[in-house]
């Protein structure tokens, strides 16, 4: 009868629901008496799970009575997670945190400890480098950056030996080798036009000495000068040149398949950060990959070939963390160089403490390179503070110019109308 | 049209006792208004406040929301992603539903194999709409999709095109690949509402001489206004508070180049990847969002109801 | 039907007329041939993730035509074991039976005397429960875990399964509505002249004749919460609780993705949910059959 069958529904579901209701609902973090304590590390990288298990064995060989738990969640939905999570319980001990921009939400809500006031010993990190940690409003550090990134071109070296390529010392021998290739029907680049957050990374690797990396980077903080600069108008055109020799129907082409054409040997070069040689190696162990960066274009103010970067990750405590010291205590170790190399060997990140040395060859050529003449990723270090962010206004403007629809004098106007709207030199 | 004297589906009796009443009404009142109302009120209030991350700083009142149609370049998206989602709207309307009432009509008088295709046809239904998105971006990838390369291997390399690369042809697939995954939900509540209408309706009038398509035309049709009306209002919703699908293809920009940019992912982008105001800012968009979509959901429902009322 | 005015005499339902059937049969198969041709389009992508997921992830990358060298069983491996499928799986099936159960009932009943009882304040409420239809839940995350909190219940499955049921409510409401209106007075005259109460009518009478109506809101609901990341993903803490589509989200990676895992998860996560559709249609079918037979 339907009434009794409605009923039965009804009683079968509310009963699972007290069943869950019943079911004890463990406190996450901390409960650190006794025993000993916990602490929770969150993160966004799920693909580093085995790896960090490693890293963090090797801590707890060394604290007795520490578990480290490290928790990560999908890169997408992180910063809500975070943000919900450090404001109420439950959340983490110790938090993976975004740099520059991305980190001021978090410490101008109070939500992290300020590491400088806890002792925590950051002398073996560069000054630049601890500035992706800093709080905008108070200057404070609330991270100890653990991970930069640097951009350099990866190249296929089989590829170059068929059609007689070495690594290029100039620019026209850069677009010469492009035109080689392209003629032998390999695709020079592999580029995504699609996923468009890739696109101003391209234009700082292969124009920043066009426009004078740090130097213009200072000019621009002091207010002497601004993106309708000519030599930033000139620093964008520049990547007309280089944009016939990306995939056809670049725009289409999204940022996993540009990884695979590189890794499956359909396309030469592969522009790019020091984040995707893990990836790289796991997908094609065969591969024979080498880097190189971008000799500078024609006209450049500074005449040397430069590598661009920034700090990209830091850890941080959480205000709220009934394991404060315990915490501190991590983090205070992340500082230092066992961390650091671990870092550097198991994720395969450059990491930024000194004596860190990476083991794999192709880590330590990009960590060369970067070393012997930096520039930062411009418009995501100095340009996220405020919205509209730098890198977005520029990723849609090189997008238009993929279209055909904006050309270099467009999009630097957009660019310095977007941030105006926020950005105050001299500050 | 026989009088339908005695259906009297809008003339409704006076309220039993209040106790009854309050007894219907109360249980789904009480759940809704704690979990669902209070909250998306508290949210939608957040809008009037200035914000740092999660804490909420001063009274702004409408600075908010001036601040959504003057920044440099979300006022230009915020209108262009409507236009999209107006765009959407009508693109589904017109395949989606149509579809779907023809195979509602098609299946219902079969009885040996209209579950299977129901079940066939709404299959796509099932799956989550942003793992729809992403598996379409699969299979639609210029290189290494697999649609492009059947193309070309039946010799139609014309038709290997990048699909979702192109913004000419990127917002038109999005509404196909939603149409495919959706196309049980309006065949569904149109086969229940056939399912209600008895056959000998339709029977009688073929007897009187009518062909099948003037049976249908006139005397189903007009009987399938309730469901009708249900299906376009929440279309017209889930136009206009589109996000999976869009998010799984265009990524939070909706690309190529803005083509798929609708207001769900300018809200995306305000609510997490905005700046430190962020529950601020995307707070005002969604009290615009709520009032239009809630506004014209109302209107219509009212519309709908006289139109009912009228064909009874 | 018997208060029915029609000029003559209903017929009783029969099968197409012999002659209809011949012209019809040509018809019948064109329409066949449309159903089956659709059948592929809508079935095609699934076949080809149902396919994928026996293949490891970098073949599917690179060679998306191809066809499994041999059952790879390495995804399934993955799902079951590294993301703990087993655990979400019980998880999921506990807090959506509960969410979808609780909501039905109480929007059944909710939209019962909004759909068929003039009473003061009929319109306001109704437009009340349409205005939860029209914006996205996912707004009030921030406030709803504050709110889950205050009664303690963040990281609680039972919190989950209140705020799905209520999240339900608008969409259910809304459609069981639209089914009460369209049922005829008749029966439920018939009903209360012999003496039955209001809940009773609505119990024994009304609520059979829309078994369809009941049976489509819970297939909606059940879909859209079984396949719901981001409420568990926030609203929980401890793995154990997690349910299937969080345990998916593992495999999205920040710059890659491991699509054979994500395919297995996938199709572990969707094959329940075509046994309950399959399950439920009957029930449509059943409703159809018994609606008519009076």
């Amino acid at each position: 009868m339907l009434t009794r069958s409605k009923l039965g529904i009804v009683t079968l579901g509310l009963g699972v629901a007290l069943l869950a209701a019943c079911a004890p609902s463990t406190d996450a973090s901390g409960g650190g008496e006794g025993e000993g304590t916990t602490i929770e590390v969150w993160s966004w990288r799920t693909e580093d799970v085995d790896e960090y298990e490693k890293i963090f064995d090797a801590y707890e060989a060394e604290h007795e009575g520490v578990t480290v738990e490290f928790k990560p969640y999908v890169a997408t939905e992180y910063d809500t997670i975070l943000s919900t999570g450090l404001s109420a319980e439950g959340g983490p001990d110790v938090a993976q945190l975004r740099a520059y921009g991305g980190l001021q939400p978090l410490c101008e809500a109070g939500r992290l400890v300020e590491l400088e006031g806890e002792d925590v010993d950051t002398s073996a990190i560069p000054d630049e480098v601890l500035g992706g940690a800093r709080c905008e409003s108070d200057g404070g550090l609330y991270g100890v950056p653990f991970a930069s990134q640097a951009l350099v071109v990866y190249y296929n070296k089989a590829i170059f030996e068929e059609n007689g390529l070495q690594e290029p010392e100039t620019w026209d021998e850069l677009m010469a080798s492009s035109q080689t290739l392209q003629d032998a029907g390999v695709t020079p680049y592999a580029v995504t036009g699609k996923d468009n957050w890739v696109l101003p990374m391209l234009h700082d690797l292969f124009t920043a000495p066009r426009y004078g990396g740090p130097e213009f980077e200072q000019a621009v903080q002091s207010g002497e000068k601004d993106f309708t600069d000519p030599d930033y108008v000139a620093s964008i055109e520049t990547m007309e040149e280089i944009t016939p020799y990306f995939p056809e129907d670049v725009v289409g082409v999204d940022y996993a398949t540009a990884q695979t054409l590189f890794t499956s040997e359909r396309a030469a070069m592969y522009p790019g950060g020091s984040f995707e040689l893990a990836f790289f190696q796991q997908q094609n162990p065969d591969l024979d990959l080498g880097v190189f960066a971008v000799p500078p274009p024609p006209g450049a103010v500074v005449e040397e070939s430069m590598t661009p970067g920034w700090v990209d990750a830091s850890f941080g405590v959480n205000s709220t963390s009934p394991d404060q010291e315990e915490s501190l205590e991590l983090v205070r170790w992340m500082a230092t160089q066992d961390f650091g190399q671990m870092v550097s060997d198991e994720l395969k990140q450059l990491n930024p403490v000194e004596g860190v040395t990476p083991n794999d060859p192709v880590l330590q050529e990009i960590s060369q390179l970067r070393t012997d003449s930096p520039t930062p990723y411009l418009l995501l270090q100095d340009f996220r503070y405020g919205e509209p962010t730098g890198t977005d206004l520029m990723a849609a403007g090189l997008q238009s110019m993929l279209l055909g629809d904006a050309d270099a004098d467009a999009i630097s106007a957009d660019l310095q109308k977007g941030i105006a709207q926020w950005f105050e030199p001299g500050a | 049209m026989t009088a339908r004297r005695g259906r009297g589906a809008t003339t409704r009796r006076p309220a039993p006792p209040f106790p009854v009443l309050a007894a219907f009404l109360v249980p789904a009142l009480v759940l809704y208004s704690v979990f669902v109302v209070y909250p998306l009120f508290s949210a939608l209030q957040y809008s009037l406040f200035e914000w740092t991350g999660t804490v909420r700083r001063s009274f702004v009142g409408a600075d908010n929301f001036v601040a959504l149609f003057t920044t440099f370049p979300l006022d230009e998206q915020l209108l262009s992603a409507f236009g999209h989602n107006v765009v959407f709207f009508l693109g589904t309307m017109l395949i989606q539903n149509t579809l779907g009432l023809t195979f509602a009509v098609l299946l219902y008088k079969r009885h040996i194999t209209r579950r299977v295709f129901q079940t066939l046809f709404t299959l796509p239904y099932l799956v989550s709409p942003l793992v729809v998105g992403y598996l379409w971006v699969l299979m639609l990838r210029p290189q290494f999709g697999v649609l492009n390369a059947m193309f070309d291997a039946v010799g139609l390399e014309s038709m290997s095109q990048p699909w979702l690369g192109d913004p000419g042809t990127a917002l038109p697939v999005v509404i196909l690949i939603n149409a495919w995954q959706w196309l049980g939900f309006p065949m569904l509540l149109f086969g229940a509402a056939l399912a209600s209408i008895p056959e000998e309706y339709e029977a009688a009038a073929r007897v009187d001489g009518a062909s099948t398509w003037q049976a249908f035309s006139r005397i189903t049709l007009p009987l399938l206004t309730p469901a009708i009306g249900t299906v376009t209002v929440l279309t017209f919703i889930g136009s206009f508070n589109l996000f999976a699908l869009a998010y799984a293809v265009g990524g939070s920009k909706g690309d190529p180049a803005g083509a798929i940019d609708v207001l769900g992912l300018v809200f995306y982008r305000t609510a997490f990847e905005g700046g430190v105001n962020a529950i601020g800012v995307s707070s005002a968009l969604a009290v615009l969002m709520f009032v239009f979509i809630f506004g014209v959901a109302l209107v219509a429902n009212r519309f709908l109801r006289r139109r009912e009322a009228e064909l009874s | 039907m018997t208060t029915l005015a029609p000029t003559r005499p209903a017929p009783t339902s029969s099968p197409p007329t012999p002659s209809r059937r011949a012209s019809g049969s040509w018809r019948g198969i064109a329409v066949l041939m449309l159903l089956a041709g659709y059948a592929v389009v809508a079935v095609g992508p699934l076949l080809f993730m149902l396919i994928n997921s026996f293949r490891p992830s970098a073949d599917i990358f690179n060679d998306p035509l191809g066809l499994p060298t041999e059952l790879y069983f390495g995804n399934y491996v993955e799902a079951w074991r590294e993301a703990r499928f087993a655990t979400y799986f019980s998880n999921s099936v506990m807090v959506v039976v509960a969410g979808v159960a609780l909501c039905t009932v109480v929007s059944a009943l909710a939209a019962y005397p909004l759909a068929r009882y003039d009473f003061r304040g009929n319109g306001v409420l109704t437009a009340y429960f349409i205005a939860g239809l029209t914006l996205p839940i996912e707004l009030a995350v921030v406030p709803i875990f504050y709110l889950l909190g205050s009664f303690g219940m963040v990281d609680s499955r039972l919190g989950l399964v209140l705020v799905y049921a209520a999240t339900g409510i608008p969409f259910s409401v809304f459609i069981m509505a639209a089914f009460f209106r369209g049922l005829p007075r008749d029966l439920e005259e018939a009903a209360r002249l012999d003496g039955a109460g209001e809940f009773r009518i609505f119990a024994q009478v009304m609520l059979p004749l829309v078994k369809p109506a009941l049976a489509t809101v819970a297939i909606f609901q059940f879909v859209q919460l079984w396949n719901d990341f981001f409420f568990p993903l926030v609203l929980l803490r401890t793995t154990e609780k997690y349910t299937l589509p969080v345990g998916l989200t593992n495999f999205f990676g920040e710059y890659q993705t491991d699509w054979g895992a994500v395919f297995a998860g996938l199709v572990i996560t969707t094959a329940p949910l075509v046994f309950l559709f399959l399950f439920l249609t009957r029930q449509i079918v059943s409703g159809l059959v018994g609606g008519m037979g009076k």
